[in-house]
């Protein structure tokens, strides 16, 4: 089976990346093994002795911003497990590919302020660069 | 009056405040929004606003001692040195070891994590504010009314700001290492040292002003610090929220 990811940050580029995949699953004679992750900011860490409430917001959080990826997908029957890390977003990615042996990387362009994206690189440029496998870039 | 506006330190000055406020009153903002919320509901309101006064209260009495204690030989050192890790601090995502706090969803558990995050941050942001105003009363006094409404309101901002301008947090954990560096070469108990042996630690640009080499290196070193202490959290696995989530079983 393709074990597939899509990194959703409830964009409308990560929903994007979500209807070209659901549009590709035709193609395939096996069902697909769809990952979905979201990656929140963690808090600074003189945000202190909340621990756990703060697992839960980001929970919550993250929740929220696969919503709508989640719905698309319900919605066209793929059957999918989505997950939620805290972190840093491209580093986070990268891990989760080698942590789960993933095949294949669908992603958008992460909507970022054209400043912000001249300073850091987007997160979508440092997975290119970290990655060892396949990626589709959904423009 | 007006001189006193008209001076470009004084706006140099409260910038570093407002900036400083910014983030360590907003984090102390979103401990205790994050406190309140394993509460039931009627009670969330009371825990917000209870732990926001205790918060002000503290920094009413913490900012009155500092502007003190600041005279005394010594104090500004530790002041320093201690600023210098509360902006590394800033920099290290928060910690996965267990901190000893349970949340229990019940309302004196909730007061008793917010209140003594409001003594930490509040001794936090006091030293934040008192480097950035370097001995002025007025900006002190400014700083101390710029973190009322960031306590009250600042969880949101400071959320939203993470959220879309993460570089916000290295910017100001940059300034304290700044003002820290400043901070740490005015002790009384140094000034005349530096006066005599260390001349040169002081710089002079045309249109910038007065710099110092402290300022610059405290600035380097947090970044450094905070570079190698988030490479060291990144090597360890990332733990996945979702994985007790129903439909992930």
């Amino acid at each position: 089976m393709l074990k597939v990811l899509i990194p959703v940050d409830g964009s409308a580029n990560s929903l994007r990346a979500v209807e070209y995949l659901i549009a590709q699953t035709p193609l395939f004679k096996e069902p697909l093994d769809v990952h979905l992750l979201n990656v929140q900011h963690a808090f600074p860490g003189t945000v202190r002795g909340v621990r756990a409430e703060a697992e839960k917001f980001h929970h919550d959080e993250g929740i929220k911003a696969l919503a709508a990826a989640r719905q698309l997908l319900d919605a066209a029957g793929v059957n999918y497990t989505y997950h939620i890390n805290v972190g840093d977003a491209a580093e986070s990615i990268c891990q989760f590919i080698k942590a789960q042996n993933l095949d294949q990387v669908i992603m958008g362009r992460r909507g970022m302020g054209a400043v912000a994206s001249m300073l850091m690189g987007s997160v979508t440029d440092k997975v290119l660069h970290l990655v060892d496998v396949p990626i589709v870039l959904v423009k | 009056m007006i001189e006193y506006l008209s001076n470009p330190l004084f706006w140099v000055g409260l910038g570093q405040i407002i900036v400083v406020n910014i983030i360590l009153s907003g984090d102390n903002a979103v401990v205790i929004a994050l406190a309140a919320r394993s509460l039931p509901p009627n009670q969330q309101k009371q825990a917000i606003i209870w732990g926001s006064v205790a918060a002000i209260v503290m920094r009413v009495i913490l900012t009155i001692v500092a502007v003190e204690m600041l005279k005394l030989p010594y104090l500004k050192l530790v002041g320093a040195l201690l600023l210098f890790w509360i902006a590394v601090q800033l920099l290290v995502p928060e910690e996965d070891a267990d901190d000893g706090v349970k949340s229990s969803g019940n309302l004196w558990a909730a007061i008793r994590t917010i209140l003594i995050a409001d003594l930490v941050m509040s001794l936090d942001n006091v030293i934040g504010v008192a480097a950035a105003a370097k001995g002025d009363n007025i900006l002190l006094m400014l700083g101390l009314a710029i973190s009322i409404p960031l306590i009250i309101f600042g969880s949101t901002l400071i959320l939203k700001l993470m959220d879309r301008y993460p570089l916000i947090i290295t910017g100001g954990a940059a300034l304290l290492g700044w003002v820290a560096g400043e901070m740490l070469i005015t002790d009384p108990a140094l000034v005349d040292w530096i006066a005599a042996h260390m001349p040169w630690i002081h710089i002079h640009l045309p249109l910038v002003g007065d710099l110092s080499w402290a300022q610059i290196l405290g600035a380097a070193l947090v970044i450094l610090a905070g570079k190698v202490m988030h490479a060291r959290a990144a090597r360890t696995q990332a733990v996945d929220l979702a994985a007790g989530d129903e439909q992930n079983k």
